[in-house]
């Protein structure tokens, strides 16, 4: 008996401590006790306040899932998910066949070679002939480089992306940490970067695994250090490229060093100021935060000498890694430079003047810490916790925050050291968290009507690049939005005439499992009970897939279509007739129009797919009352495609 | 002209010849909404085609009396004249021969070409460089709308559904922003696609578009009926077996499908004014070739895509106005693959009625190493933001340069008739 507690603290503190080192190596794990939200106050059940905070804090609630926040209370259910350390085994084993996803940008750049230098490298070592490339029909050549990737084990890059985008959409529906995910999107749009830029897009995978998700509920400077230093960032933003003369600095490292640089570098010579400019305007104070031109082309000063530690040993990177690598690092780091992973601090191209930044000066010498003392300068300003503050709120409450909101939430982030985790605390302690301005005044973007409708029919997705085919249709090219600024983040973006009829197809697509690789069992989700009517169907399955909402007005205008006379014995004779006929194309055109789809050369699968697309008589259950299973689903596809299922 | 509302009976007619029933609610909202005095309005329309790699310029319109470019590039120079392969337009340039279509337009004055065209920020990034071209701020990533968009917000009048459309499946940077634009791959998927006949089509069709008629919210409310009058009016056109007029022949490949289906919209009336469509494959490093080869196949697609397009239009040609772009130009001297790397100035061309056409534009001086930028490339004599906000004055009749081109306050170079 008295060993007990003792034990039970010693299991907590090697819990926690294992803990902290998965995940919050820098914050502690945050407790409850202090908070209650002022739902009531709004008169909101707990109910409904549990479906509001669902509709914020996750990609959708799943079937029974606001009774389970409402058994756990709302307060410890919102503490759970900025811990962010739910067990997550099912997802970890449906991750397991993406490989890629967990390679290091090394990896990367070893085993994905963009086209333009594997065919450099195919011709240098004599595999093909200069003079055959991009002749086009020259089967010979084509057979060649894929003989050549193959004996290099080289792999395309479209392999990676494919990977990488299913992962999204598989950690999306998946993960029971579903703000840690939510908020990975967040930052990730705040820090955009994007695979239509070449250059940097090799490195969004572990930018995304390794820069932004650990980072999402630590402090603001934390994240916005991280994503300073990555490759993806320095290379999207060019501050890779950015270079000031350094007087001082002299010696054969930097005779070397300067003619490796200028060798190649026909633009790699000089300042760039986009980084630095973004990093105001975009990342951090925001457009009006109060700095001119002068701060920031004085900060891009600061800024020179950040780059990329090469990666590979071929091309133009090749020499200047040799050359880094002939001096031990010890003596780089007493000479001033800095090695960490991918980062490489290069003294001998950074500007090493005295600058100064929003009134603060930067002393000559200052070297790399006086790019981290700006990026904390600028974490820490005033207009920065306005900037994010409204941004978070814009997210999660409403396309126009109310100001008194988007004060408290900036009064927390000053007062806890940019603290994401109490700002967001902050913002769903508010009143106006719970106000009727905020219920259902989202509009879910492309991704988040995908994902939600998957979770709402508790589906199984197998081809998660199916439904990424169909987000790319809806308006929302993952990892391809290309200006800095990320996706707008507002209705108006994605509701327009183009995107609306595709949302109303998705959700009829999905619905009538034509969908290759989906799967779910609508029967099931009503726990077998047979609905006793066409009416008695819709508003089960309308409460089902929206909770807590007022269904009323879309039961009441969909009602009479159900019930005109043969309307259901039509609908399923014309389901029937062209059933057979149509998912064998589908799936082909699909294949053909994005080629980017999964199982190309999988026959197996294929088969399966096709298979899993006819009507398979031993799963569907018979409602017999409400005609057979189309009409059901058809009626779903409705809900899904409705104007109320837009919202969030 | 009254053929929207044409359509929108036939397609009206076409519903209730269905028969689910009774007339349909939402045709007679349709029908009581027209607002008339914008309806006949006829609008001007701007097509732009954004070439994606970057072109050589020099080779697309070679200035081929040039002894410096000839030298720097022994095995991909052309000459003209006399069974020589490039088409002389004016005894100082000559057009690819693989653009021989486009010698009429040229020939007729229907068409000018700017030569030495390009960004004042010297980036070779292609990514940059398109982005700096799409926004149409070269020194400003951070701008989060496009030039396009720009352009629709400042037409002056409200926009229909299909007033800026993009032949493409996602939205261009060109057209980001706050003004209506919407990305179609393909004109026959704009409509509601269920398992089964068109009896059930329209039964889902009248669900949505009753549940979206009743919706509180008013951005789904009116997007909604816009969709659905958009939706009729296409399905009435018959997208599926289009015949192009005037005996006009598209190529089998992306733009001149892209280019096909615009033509289909322009002739249904549905108020386009902006649309864009896009061409890869132009970055050559890599056996440009000459008559034939990469640079050759491109440029015979770009060239009879637009001419069969132009041919389509007939009569309506007064109305368009084509115009084409690639965000760089490439190097003056032959690279050791037989192509070209990435440079500064190229051309583009500009096509309608209202051009100023037969001309090649611009300036470009004689290809010797002191006139190169950096020493290599074709110099940037024209900003292409010069051209752009010239045409969309002269053509769109925009005024606001301010707006279009925040910080651009050059003069036009002449290439509309003023």
């Amino acid at each position: 008996m008295n060993n007990t507690p003792r034990l039970m603290m010693k299991i907590t503190s090697v819990i926690f401590i294992a803990f902290a080192m998965s995940s919050y190596l820098i914050d502690p794990p945050i407790k409850n006790g202090k908070y209650k939200f002022p739902y009531k106050d709004a008169k909101l059940t707990n109910r409904q306040a549990a479906a509001h905070l669902l509709s914020r804090f996750t990609y959708g609630a799943k079937p029974g899932q606001v009774d389970e926040v409402v058994k756990m209370g709302l307060e410890n259910w919102v503490i759970q998910q900025l811990n962010a350390s739910l067990s997550d085994d099912s997802l970890t084993e449906r991750l397991k066949k993406y490989d890629a996803i967990n390679f290091t940008n090394k990896q990367v750049n070893q085993y994905f070679p963009q086209r333009p230098k594997l065919i450099r490298m195919a011709i240098d070592e004599g595999f093909i002939d200069k003079d055959s490339v991009g002749i086009s029909g020259k089967k010979e050549y084509k057979d060649k480089l894929e003989e050549y990737m193959k004996q290099k084990g080289f792999r395309p890059e479209s392999e990676l992306f494919r990977q990488f985008i299913n992962q999204k959409i598989i950690r999306s529906i998946y993960t029971n940490n579903q703000l840690q995910e939510v908020m990975t999107d967040f930052w990730f749009n705040h820090f955009n970067v994007s695979i239509t830029k070449n250059q940097c897009a090799l490195y969004i995978p572990a930018y995304e695994r390794d820069v932004i998700r650990p980072n999402v509920f630590g402090s603001f400077q934390n994240i916005l250090l991280a994503t300073a230093k990555s490759p993806a960032m320095l290379l999207y933003l060019d501050n890779f490229s950015s270079s000031g003369s350094n007087q001082a600095f002299d010696g054969i490292i930097n005779k070397r060093l300067v003619q490796q640089q200028t060798k190649k570098g026909k633009q790699s010579q000089g300042l760039n100021e986009n980084y630095a400019r973004e990093i105001m305007e975009l990342h951090t104070m925001g457009v009006d935060g109060g700095y001119t031109q002068s701060d920031v082309t004085q900060a891009a000063r600061v800024l020179t000498g950040w780059t990329i530690y090469p990666f590979t040993d071929y091309g133009a990177a090749a020499g200047m890694k040799k050359l880094l690598e002939k001096f031990p690092e010890e003596k780089l780091a007493e000479r001033g430079f800095v090695h960490e992973g991918d980062f490489l601090f290069t003294i001998n191209r950074h500007d090493d003047d005295e600058k100064i930044v929003l009134g603060k000066k930067f002393t000559e010498g200052g070297g790399y810490n006086e790019g981290v003392e700006l990026l904390s300068m600028l974490a820490h300003h005033q207009s920065t916790a306005k900037f994010i503050s409204k941004k978070l709120a814009v997210r999660f409450v409403n396309d126009n925050p109310p100001q008194s909101l988007i004060d408290k939430m900036a009064k927390t982030f000053l007062e806890k050291d940019g603290d994401i985790k109490e700002v967001l605390l902050t913002m769903v302690a508010a009143p106006e968290f719970w106000s009727i301005d905020a219920l259902r005044e989202k509009t879910k973007a492309p991704f988040e009507l995908a994902i939600s409708s998957i979770r709402s029919l508790d589906a199984t997705v197998e081809l998660p690049f199916q439904l990424n085919n169909w987000i790319t249709k809806m308006g929302q090219k993952l990892y391809f939005y290309q200006a800095p600024t990320g996706y707008p983040d507002k209705a108006q973006y994605w509701i327009n005439t183009g995107s609306l009829l595709n949302r109303m197809n998705f959700g009829l697509a999905l619905a009538s499992q034509r969908i290759p690789g989906i799967k779910f069992d609508l029967a099931a989700l009503n726990n077998h009970h047979e609905p006793e009517s066409a009416n008695d169907a819709l508003r089960t399955y309308s409460k089902l897939l929206m909770p807590e909402r007022n269904v009323e007005s879309t039961i009441q205008r969909l009602t009479p279509l159900l019930t005109a006379p043969d309307i259901g014995k039509k609908v399923n004779a014309a389901a029937d007739q062209s059933s057979n006929n149509n998912t064998n194309d589908n799936f082909i055109q699909m294949n053909n129009e994005e080629g980017m789809m999964e199982a190309t050369n999988n026959n197996a699968l294929k088969e399966k797919i096709n298979r899993k697309n006819k009507p398979q008589s031993k799963d569907i259950v018979y409602t017999a009352s409400f005609g057979n299973n189309s009409m059901l689903s058809q009626v779903v596809g409705i809900i899904i495609g409705s104007p109320e299922y837009q919202r969030r | 002209m009254n053929t929207r509302r044409g359509f929108l009976k036939g397609a009206g007619l076409a519903l209730f010849g269905l028969g689910i029933g009774g007339v349909p609610t939402f045709i007679a909202n349709a029908a009581a909404s027209f607002k008339n005095t914008s309806l006949y309005k006829k609008n001007k329309i701007l097509i732009c085609i954004f070439q994606r790699g970057a072109m050589d310029g020099l080779m697309a319109v070679t200035p081929f009396t040039d002894q410096f470019l000839k030298a720097a590039r022994p095995t991909i120079f052309m000459e003209a004249g006399n069974g020589k392969p490039l088409i002389d337009l004016d005894g100082r340039f000559g057009l690819h021969p693989a653009m021989k279509s486009f010698e009429h337009l040229f020939k007729s004055k229907q068409m000018a070409i700017v030569h030495g065209i390009g960004s004042p920020n010297n980036s070779r990034s292609h990514f940059d460089a398109q982005d700096y071209m799409e926004s149409g701020t070269p020194f400003n990533k951070g701008t989060n709308s496009g030039w396009l968009n720009r352009a629709v917000g400042l037409l002056g009048h409200d926009a229909t559904p299909f007033c800026a459309v993009s032949l493409t499946n996602s939205l261009p940077r060109s057209f980001y922003g706050d003004n209506p634009a919407v990305a179609i791959n393909n004109l026959q998927d704009f409509k509601i696609q269920t398992k089964g006949n068109a009896t059930n089509s329209n039964t889902v069709s009248k669900s949505f578009e009753d549940l979206y008629d009743q919706t509180s919210n008013n951005l789904l409310k009116d997007t909604g009926k816009e969709s659905f009058d958009a939706m009729k009016m296409l399905q009435s056109a018959d997208t599926k077996n289009y015949k192009p007029s005037n005996g006009a022949v598209y190529p089998a490949s992306g733009l001149g499908n892209s280019l096909k289906q615009l033509a289909q919209l322009i002739k249904m009336d549905v108020g386009l004014e902006v649309g864009f469509a896009e061409h890869g494959g132009w970055d050559t490093h890599f056996n440009q070739g000459t008559e034939m080869g990469t640079f050759a196949r491109n440029a015979k697609d770009l060239s009879d895509s637009i001419t069969a397009f132009w041919t389509d239009l007939g009569q309506l040609q007064d109305d368009v106005v084509i115009m084409s772009m690639t965000e760089f130009g490439r190097t003056v001297k032959q690279n050791g693959t037989n192509g070209t790397d990435h440079g500064r100035g190229s051309c583009n061309f500009i096509i309608g009625n209202n051009v100023n056409g037969g001309i090649v534009h611009g300036i470009v001086k004689p290809l010797s190493i002191e006139n190169l930028e950096d020493k290599r490339d074709l110099a940037v004599t024209t900003d292409f933001r010069a051209v752009f906000s010239e045409v969309a004055q002269q053509h769109l009749l925009i005024k606001d340069n301010s707006i279009l081109f925040p910080d651009w306050t050059g003069a036009k170079i002449g290439v509309m008739k003023s």
